[in-house]
């Protein structure tokens, strides 16, 4: 039973029984960390509420969430999103507009790149056709603001998830298609191997970013003083840094390794070999369950298809020999395979894996495509999180069955 | 122009020693933007490898991606109607401008503002599509120039009219609520940051709206404009308003104008023609702060000009990007302060 079947009202009940019994609990453990902490009962605690004001407030707060969930309920299981792309014969998608390597338009004005793929790939699973990701470029913040405006389906925009960003209503992080993390590059003439040396350097970084306040956290835990040169314009940041105006420049490690690449002498300048933060960069939908678990599993889709061997040029011929393939790939493209059951519960078209990765290719097909040997990035995954589990990295592929 | 000193020989000693010393500085300056421009130039013939050998402006990497620069996005088989929507537009900027500083044919006040509308909703449509067989393209892919020009001329066309009205309104003295109403408008929408009331429009209204019934962005950005301009140039025209001699509105009534004839045939024109060289400044402001809807997702051609060097293939050429729009921006403000100095040259000579 797929779950847009589930019926509301077989829901209620269930919900509004736990909730009812969140906040007994929870005024039980406020009330003992007071006499905890306080020693006496007398204590004001302006934090923690009396057992008669609790008793008062219970059923109150439990209306309250109730009508919040009631509310809520039928955005989180109702299929409306991914319905709302089917009946549109277009899934949204918003990407950086002028990321180098994860999105950029080509001089046809198309959008290429790593990030973009993945709207592709979405919309190769849902709608049968990778064409029809309406891809926009829009910047960070309004990235968020729109999904959350309903503004478009999902975002494929280097987000990174963080706890705060998942705790805020409107939007779901899915899928995390690349770790990064934040890193350094100095001048070799600095005379600096470790970042741990970086004490009093001036530092170049991206006003209102992540970037600083990563920056800041790492050199307050380690009681080192810095300076931050603020710049906005990455073109300019770098100008300043290639200029000598900083000593350090700070970014996510996979943007380092491109933007090197921009000095007059790229071999002047080296990356160090901290990595200072972890930076999940993850794809993000609007709410929605059947959404969710389609691009989930789409990317879930490109990662089996690495493990077995599968890619756009071969997925065809696969196909067709199904016979001669493992029983994982029979269960991904054989028309009563797992993927086919899936298919028919999500609301997909029955072909939605092969598809994905004939249209889109296997995970490892759009690294190399757009960041790997051939790209100016020259990126490897061999020995970074982003290879997969067999090899030690963190690209998982779950079992399609 | 008066009270300029036209001639170059230096009226003393210290002038003489400034003289000599800006044109000290200049110069590097000007040798090194020649070097740029022409001496290390790769030239569009050239192969594009070359750029990064030559240090100076690489012009494979203009011709390559001139169209992703001026029209962003949009679908590149349908170019020619973003191309046809700016040049229309173009036009209608040129002749206006000719027309205001009195050169070439008058087509009159009414058949302005009929041109005006005519072309506006031909550019629209042109982008648009939908109609006639022509493919329906989005708002969010009309970027760079088209979008630069409809959202400028777009404002200036709409907010000059309820400026006209706003002035009139707060300037009267029959109706106290709606003159102070009219205060009140103008004060709080020059007092409030515009990209608040951008972002207002683009990320809050469609939370309240029912869901389908959005405004899309380029729609709500152009309302922001229309209705913060129309408050600058309100204070414009109030400012020609006053500077009118009493015995104008007097001698109209004398003459036993009705109101409206004294409005429009003696007041208004008058007001409009001493208040020109500040509303041709609010029209340079307008055009500029168009650049402002970058933050709001809108891809004007500061946008379009980062995409382009953002291709990996071309990441070096950021500066030819900047001097590309650099280049569109100088020649159009020269062209408004041209038409400026015209109107102002007119005014003093009447």
């Amino acid at each position: 039973m797929s779950r847009g079947d589930l019926p509301a009202k077989e829901a209620d009940p269930h919900i509004s029984g736990e909730i009812g019994g969140g906040p007994a609990i929870l005024s039980q453990i406020s009330y003992d960390v007071r006499v905890y902490r306080y020693g006496d009962d007398s204590g004001v605690d302006p934090h923690t509420h009396s057992p008669r004001t609790d008793s008062i407030m219970k059923p109150f707060l439990s209306c309250l969430l109730l009508a919040a969930a009631t509310l809520a309920a039928p955005a989180a299981f109702a299929g409306a999103v991914l319905d709302d792309i089917k009946s549109g014969d277009r899934l949204i998608c918003l990407v950086n507009p002028n990321s180098p390597g994860f999105s950029v338009p080509d001089s046809q004005g198309v959008f290429q790149g790593f990030n973009t793929d993945f709207c592709r790939m979405a919309a190769a699973a849902i709608l049968g056709d990778a064409d029809k990701a309406d891809i926009r470029g829009i910047g960070f913040s309004d990235a968020m603001k729109t999904l959350v405006a309903r503004g478009a389906h999902m975002a494929s925009r280097s987000i990174t998830r963080t706890g705060t960003r998942d705790a805020d209503a409107g939007m779901t992080f899915v899928a995390t298609t690349f770790y990064d993390g934040q890193g350094f590059m100095v001048p070799k003439s600095l005379g600096v191997a470790r970042a741990a040396d970086l004490a009093g350097a001036t530092v170049c970084a991206e006003d209102g970013s992540t970037t600083l306040l990563t920056l800041a956290d790492w050199f307050g835990d380690r009681g080192m003083a810095y300076r931050v040169e603020n710049i906005a314009d990455k073109t300019a940041r770098l100008e300043a840094f290639f200029a000598g105006k900083c000593d350090v420049y700070a970014s996510d490690v996979t943007a380092l390794n491109s933007d090197r690449l921009l000095a007059a002498a790229p071999d002047d300048y080296v990356i160090l070999p901290e990595v200072i933060s972890n930076e999940p960069l993850t794809l993000v939908t609007q709410p929605d369950q059947d959404l969710e678990s389609a691009v989930f599993w789409a990317f879930q889709v490109m990662l089996n298809a690495d493990r077995h061997g599968l890619t756009s040029q071969n997925v065809e011929a696969a196909r067709a020999d199904l016979g001669s393939q493992p029983q994982a790939v029979a269960r991904l493209l054989s028309s009563d395979g797992a993927a086919t059951e899936m298919a028919a519960k999500l609301g997909l078209p029955g072909d939605w894996a092969y598809q994905v990765i004939r249209q889109v290719g296997s995970y490892s097909e759009v690294f190399e495509r757009h960041l790997g040997a051939g790209t100016p990035f020259a990126l490897s995954r061999a020995g970074t999180v982003n290879a997969d589990a067999a090899d030690g990295g963190l690209m998982y592929p779950y079992p399609i069955r | 122009m008066g009270s300029f000193p036209r001639r170059l020989r230096p009226a003393s000693l210290p002038a003489l020693i400034v003289s000599l010393a800006a044109l000290l500085l200049c110069l590097p300056v000007a040798a090194g933007a020649l070097r740029w421009v022409v001496a290390d130039a790769v030239w569009p013939w050239d192969p594009a490898a070359l750029c990064a050998e030559r240090a100076g402006i690489c012009w494979p990497f203009i011709t390559e991606k001139a169209g992703l620069i001026f029209f962003g996005t949009y679908p590149h088989d349908l170019l020619w109607r973003p191309c046809m929507a700016s040049l229309l537009l173009c036009a209608l900027a040129v002749l206006t401008g000719l027309w205001l500083s009195g050169r070439g044919t008058r087509p009159g006040a009414a058949g302005l503002a009929l041109l005006w509308a005519a072309v506006l909703a031909a550019a629209l449509v042109l982008l648009g599509g939908g109609v006639w067989g022509m493919v329906p393209v989005g708002s969010l892919r009309w970027n760079g120039l088209p979008v630069l020009l409809l959202l400028s001329l777009g404002s200036v066309a709409l907010a000059f009219p309820l400026g006209v009205l706003l002035a009139l309104a707060r300037e009267q003295d029959r109706n106290r609520l709606t003159a102070w109403l009219a205060a009140c408008y103008i004060e709080t929408a020059r007092g409030v940051p515009m990209l608040t009331v951008l972002f207002t429009g683009i990320f809050v209204l469609p939370l309240m709206l029912p869901s389908g019934s959005a405004l899309p962005p380029v729609a709500a950005v152009l309302v922001a404009l229309i209705l913060f301009h129309a408050a600058y140039f309100a204070e414009d025209i109030r400012g020609g308003l006053r500077a009118l001699p009493r015995g104008q509105a007097e001698a109209a009534q004398a003459l036993g104008l009705s109101r409206r004839s004294r409005l429009g045939e003696v007041l208004l024109p008058q007001a409009i023609r001493r208040a020109l060289p500040s509303i041709v400044n609010s029209v340079i402001g307008a055009y500029k702060d168009t650049s402002l809807v970058v933050v709001v997702g809108i891809h004007d051609l500061t946008a379009t000009a980062r995409m382009a060097f953002s291709d990996p293939a071309w990441r070096a050429q950021a500066l030819e990007g900047y001097f590309v729009i650099g280049l569109w921006f100088f020649m159009s403000c020269a062209f408004l302060s041209m038409i400026g100095r015209r109107l102002q040259r007119r005014e003093a000579g009447q």
